[in-house]
């Protein structure tokens, strides 16, 4: 059977130091079904591999708004 | 009723994301970013304004009304 594991890039803006990015990491990876998040602040955006019965990349975006950041899913590319 | 808390930010991305979670809110606020302390006006409970700013995961401490 199929995985459970998807993968999503979101754009993420507003972050300017490293400090921005282990906020967002810290946050999201203890989300219920979060494995693990990867957060870059030279492309703007955070890279989160999800249980997708638990999220979705609109669930993911929304607690990256709640933690006080822009995100959008215009770019956002899920693993095949 | 102004209440003084003390936020960890260290740079404009975290007085921004303090400013967008208090937005949220709709409350008055001010930001003092180089002491790292956020004034809000509001007649809420504390504990609400607490749980709001640690939303932004950053370490926030309650100093007192102002």
């Amino acid at each position: 059977s199929r995985s459970v594991a998807d993968r999503v890039t979101l754009g993420v803006k507003g972050m300017t130091c490293g400090s921005c990015v282990q906020s967002i990491e810290g946050r999201i990876g203890a989300l219920p079904g979060v494995f693990h998040i990867q957060v870059s602040l030279e492309q703007s955006n955070a890279t989160v591999t999800f249980d997708h019965t638990r999220q979705s990349p609109e669930s993911l975006a929304e607690a990256i708004e709640d933690v006080g950041f822009e995100c959008s899913l215009t770019n956002a590319t899920s693993a095949p | 009723m102004t209440h003084e808390f003390f936020v960890d930010m260290t740079c404009e991305g975290c007085s921004g994301a303090v400013t967008r979670v208090l937005k949220k809110l709709d409350v008055k606020f001010d930001i003092d970013l180089p002491n790292k302390k956020v004034f809000i006006e509001s007649d809420k409970d504390t504990d609400v304004l607490l749980e709001t700013l640690k939303k932004t995961g950053k370490t926030v401490t309650y100093i007192g009304p102002k």
